[in-house]
C-alpha cells in the first residue's frame, strides 16, 4: 500500500518540523515513519498522529512537543485521552511560578524583570559577561574534590593479580596453556568508581555576584566526573548536565543562557529541593549519591519547607555538603533563616567565595561523601 | 509437520491488538495497541516509560500468553554483566570434566573442545532468546533498564539491532524468529540515544478514570461498580497531590484487592486512613494524608494542603 502524496508531502513537513522543534529525527526513523504509514490506516485520525510519534519522540517530552505541533500543524485540537489531564495537572502543581517574587531578601539585587511567559526572551541572561576568563583556575580544588570522591565499589569487577575472588571464566581459559591443570588461578577484584554527584546551584539574585566561580565550578566538576549531574533553580530548576557536557566554554555559557530563563530570579530552595527528591535522587543506586548545594541560603519559602524537603533528600543520599559563598565574602553571622534551617542536615558546611578558600577547606577534610 | 519459518504475526489491524489485550484482561488504550502493531510490523523493540506502577511489566507477560509464547525476563540492576545476560560457562562441571579427563590419556585430547561444547554452556535470558525456535518468536522482556549502569545498554546496541550473539568458543548464533522485544524504564535516569533511536517509544501515563475502573472491575473479579467508583475516585483525587511516591495502578488493585478482603461496602475516611499502607509507602505521605479533607476526597473534590 503505497501513501498518497499529499500524505507523504505533508508527513514529510510534520518531521521537519519535528527536527526544527527540536526532535531526534535521524534519517533512519524518518525512514521506519513512512515504513509505519504502510501498515497502519492513516485515515483514522489518531492513528496517523499516533505512528508517527511512536517513531520519533524519544521522551514524554518529545510526546508532549510533538503533540503540540501536529496540533498546531492541523489548526486542531488534539485529541484527549487517557491521562493526559493528570499530567497536564501535575506539571501545574510542578510549576510554582509566582513564589519567590516577593523576596524581600533579594529585592535591592534582583536587577532583572521577573515576569515570564513573553518576556523570558527579553530576560536571558548574558552568562558570557559573567564568565571571567582571567580568574585563578579552579583545576586543583576540583582534582582535589573527584579524588575525594572517587572511592566506591562497583558491582563490576576487574583482573587483579591480588584480587580477592577467583575468576573461574579465565582460569579455565588458562588452563588450557597448561594441558588442562588449573596450575594458576586468575582473579579478580571490584572496581572502584565514582560517587554519583549531584549539585544543585543557587543562581538567584542574590548568587550574581558569584557567578563567574559558580560558573567555574560547575563547569570544572561536571568534566572531571561525567556521571555527574547539575541543576540549576531559583523559582524553578533546570537541568543543565547535558549544556556542561559541551567542550568549549563559549558552547556551555550560550546553551545554558537560552536554557535557564530564570537565571537571577528569586530562590524557593524548599521547593528545588522537592524536585530533586521526586526527580533525580530517585535513582536506583541514589543512596551512594552526594549531594552538593550551593547557595547563600536566603530563602522567600518557608523554613520548614526546606527542613521537610532536606529530611527527605537525606534519607535518599550519603552525604550532604553545602557551599555557602557569602559566608566567606563577609563576616557576618548565620543571618539567612533559609541556611539556619538547613544547617542541622549539612554534613560538610564550607563558606568559600572562590577557589583558593574552597580548596583550602577541601584539604581539611579527610573525606567527602 | 514443520512450523513455517516466517511467523506472520495475528496483527491485521488495530483493533486486533486492541481484542487481544482486552481478552486476557488487559484494558490497552489505542496508543499502545498502535505501537505494538507496529512492533510486530518492523520488527524494532517497544521502550515503554513510566511512573512505576502503571502496568508496563504487565504488557509483556499479557503479550506472551496471548501469543501463548515464552516470556524471558531479564531484570536489570547494577553491575548487571556478560555473564548474567548473556551466556557463562559451568566451570564445576568443565572442572570436574577435566578431573576425569586427566586419568584417561585418550580423552585427553579432545579435552579442549570438549569442555567448550554446548553441554557446558548456560543460556542467559538474551542468548536464550536469541535460540528461541518457534514457532512463534518469545516475548523478551529488558526490565527496568534504567537500573543498569551505562555500559550495559551500549551492550544491548548491538544484539537489538542485529539479533544476534558470538560466543567466541562455539560460533554466532542468529535469531531464528526475532523476538519481540519490549523495553521498560522508570525514567530515573535519561538512557542513552543511541538506544531509544532503535525503539519505538511510548509513554504509560496514569489512567484516565473511566479507564482506571474498567481495569479494576476487569482485575478484580467480584468487585461491585460503586466501590471501583469509590477507589478510582480515591486515587485519582490522591494522584492530584503533591506525594513523594504518587500511587499507580498496582496500588489501586491492591486496595481494591483489600477493601473487598476485609469485605468493606463503603469508604469513609476512617478506612482510608487505616488502609493506607497499601497505597502510600512512604511515612511522610501518611502524614500528609492524615491532613487532607477526606471527605472532599471521597466525593472527587479536589485537595491539596
Amino acid at each position: 500500500m503505497t501513501a498518497p502524496t499529499h500524505l507523504i508531502d505533508q508527513t514529510l513537513t510534520l518531521c521537519r518540523a519535528a527536527r526544527a522543534a527540536g526532535l531526534p529525527v535521524s534519517q533512519a526513523r524518518a525512514i521506519d515513519v513512512f515504513r509505519a504509514l504502510a501498515l497502519i490506516d492513516y485515515a483514522h485520525p489518531d492513528d496517523y498522529r499516533l505512528a508517527l510519534r511512536t517513531n520519533l519522540a524519544a521522551s514524554r517530552a518529545d510526546e508532549i512537543l510533538f503533540d503540540r505541533l501536529f496540533a498546531t500543524h492541523f489548526g486542531a485540537a488534539v485529541a484527549d485521552y487517557g491521562g493526559d489531564h493528570i499530567m497536564a495537572h501535575s506539571e501545574l502543581l510542578h510549576g510554582r511560578l509566582d513564589a519567590g517574587r516577593a523576596n524581600e531578601a533579594h529585592r535591592d539585587m534582583v536587577t532583572e524583570s521577573e515576569t515570564f511567559g513573553a518576556e523570558d526572551v527579553a530576560r536571558r541572561a548574558n552568562l558570557a559577561a559573567r564568565w571571567d576568563p582571567d580568574a585563578p583556575p579552579l583545576a586543583q580544588v576540583i582534582r582535589e574534590l573527584a579524588r575525594q570522591l572517587a572511592s566506591r565499589p562497583s558491582r563490576r569487577t576487574q583482573p587483579a593479580r591480588h584480587g580477592t575472588r577467583i575468576d573461574l571464566r579465565r582460569s579455565v581459559r588458562r588452563s588450557v596453556r597448561h594441558g588442562l591443570d588449573l596450575v594458576e588461578l586468575a582473579r579478580i577484584k571490584r572496581k572502584t568508581r565514582k560517587t554519583r554527584i549531584v549539585m544543585l546551584c543557587d543562581v538567584s539574585g542574590s548568587m550574581d555576584a558569584f557567578n563567574s566561580f559558580l560558573l567555574q565550578l560547575m563547569f570544572g566538576l561536571q568534566q572531571a566526573l561525567k556521571a555527574s549531574r547539575t541543576l540549576v533553580f531559583s523559582t524553578q530548576v533546570s537541568e543543565i548536565t547535558q549544556c556542561l557536557r559541551r567542550r568549549s566554554v563559549d558552547e556551555t555559557l550560550r546553551e545554558v543562557s537560552d536554557k535557564v530563563r530564570h537565571w537571577s530570579g528569586g530562590t524557593d530552595i524548599g521547593a528545588a529541593l522537592g524536585e530533586l527528591n521526586r526527580g533525580v535522587l530517585r535513582e536506583g543506586s541514589s543512596r551512594s549519591t552526594v549531594l552538593i548545594v550551593i547557595s547563600d541560603g536566603y530563602d522567600n519559602g518557608q523554613p520548614s519547607h526546606i527542613v521537610q524537603e532536606l529530611a527527605m533528600a537525606k534519607r535518599q543520599i550519603r552525604s550532604l555538603v553545602w557551599i555557602n559563598p557569602m559566608y566567606g565574602a563577609s563576616t557576618f553571622t548565620v543571618r539567612a533563616a533559609g541556611m539556619r534551617a538547613a544547617l542541622p542536615y549539612v554534613d560538610h558546611f564550607l563558606p568559600a567565595f572562590n577557589g583558593r578558600a574552597l580548596h583550602a577547606l577541601v584539604k581539611g577534610l579527610a573525606r567527602l561523601g | 509437520m514443520t512450523a513455517p519459518l516466517a511467523w506472520q504475526h495475528p496483527f491485521a489491524r488495530v483493533e486486533d491488538v486492541a481484542a487481544l489485550f482486552d481478552a486476557h484482561d488487559y484494558v490497552a488504550d489505542r496508543p499502545l495497541c498502535l505501537t505494538t502493531k507496529l512492533a510486530f510490523d518492523l520488527g524494532k523493540p517497544i521502550l515503554l516509560e513510566g511512573e512505576a506502577g502503571v502496568g508496563k511489566t504487565e504488557v509483556a507477560k499479557v503479550l506472551a500468553s496471548a501469543l501463548d509464547t515464552p516470556l524471558i525476563r531479564l531484570q536489570c540492576y547494577e553491575g548487571l554483566d556478560a555473564s548474567a545476560a548473556l551466556y557463562e560457562w559451568n566451570y564445576a562441571r568443565q572442572i570436574l570434566h577435566i578431573r576425569l579427563a586427566e586419568a584417561d590419556a585418550a580423552r585427553r585430547t579432545e579435552l579442549d573442545t570438549a569442555i567448550f561444547g554446548p553441554a557446558f554452556l548456560f543460556e542467559r535470558p538474551l542468548l536464550k532468546a536469541i535460540r528461541h525456535t518457534g514457532p512463534r518468536p518469545a516475548v523478551l522482556l529488558i526490565d527496568e533498564i534504567d537500573r543498569a549502569d551505562e555500559e550495559f545498554e551500549a551492550f544491548l546496541l548491538e544484539i537489538l539491532s542485529d539479533y544476534q550473539i558470538t560466543v567466541p568458543e562455539l560460533g554466532t548464533f542468529s535469531a531464528v524468529q526475532r523476538p519481540c522485544v519490549i523495553l521498560t524504564s522508570n525514567r530515573t535516569r535519561e538512557l542513552n540515544d543511541a538506544l531509544k533511536r532503535r525503539c519505538l517509544y511510548l509513554w504509560i501515563d496514569y489512567p484516565h478514570p473511566d479507564k482506571e475502573r474498567e481495569i479494576i472491575m476487569k482485575r478484580v473479579p467480584g468487585m461491585p461498580r460503586d466501590l471501583a467508583d469509590g477507589v478510582t475516585r480515591v486515587m485519582q483525587g490522591l494522584r492530584a497531590v503533591d506525594f513523594y511516591k504518587r500511587p499507580g495502578v498496582a496500588e489501586a488493585l491492591d486496595w481494591a484487592r483489600a477493601l473487598l478482603g476485609l469485605e468493606i461496602g463503603q469508604i469513609v475516611p476512617d478506612v482510608v486512613l487505616e488502609t493506607a499502607g497499601v497505597v502510600l509507602k512512604y511515612r511522610d505521605d501518611i502524614t500528609r494524608l492524615s491532613k487532607l479533607d477526606l471527605d472532599a476526597l471521597l466525593q472527587g473534590r479536589a485537595v491539596d494542603l
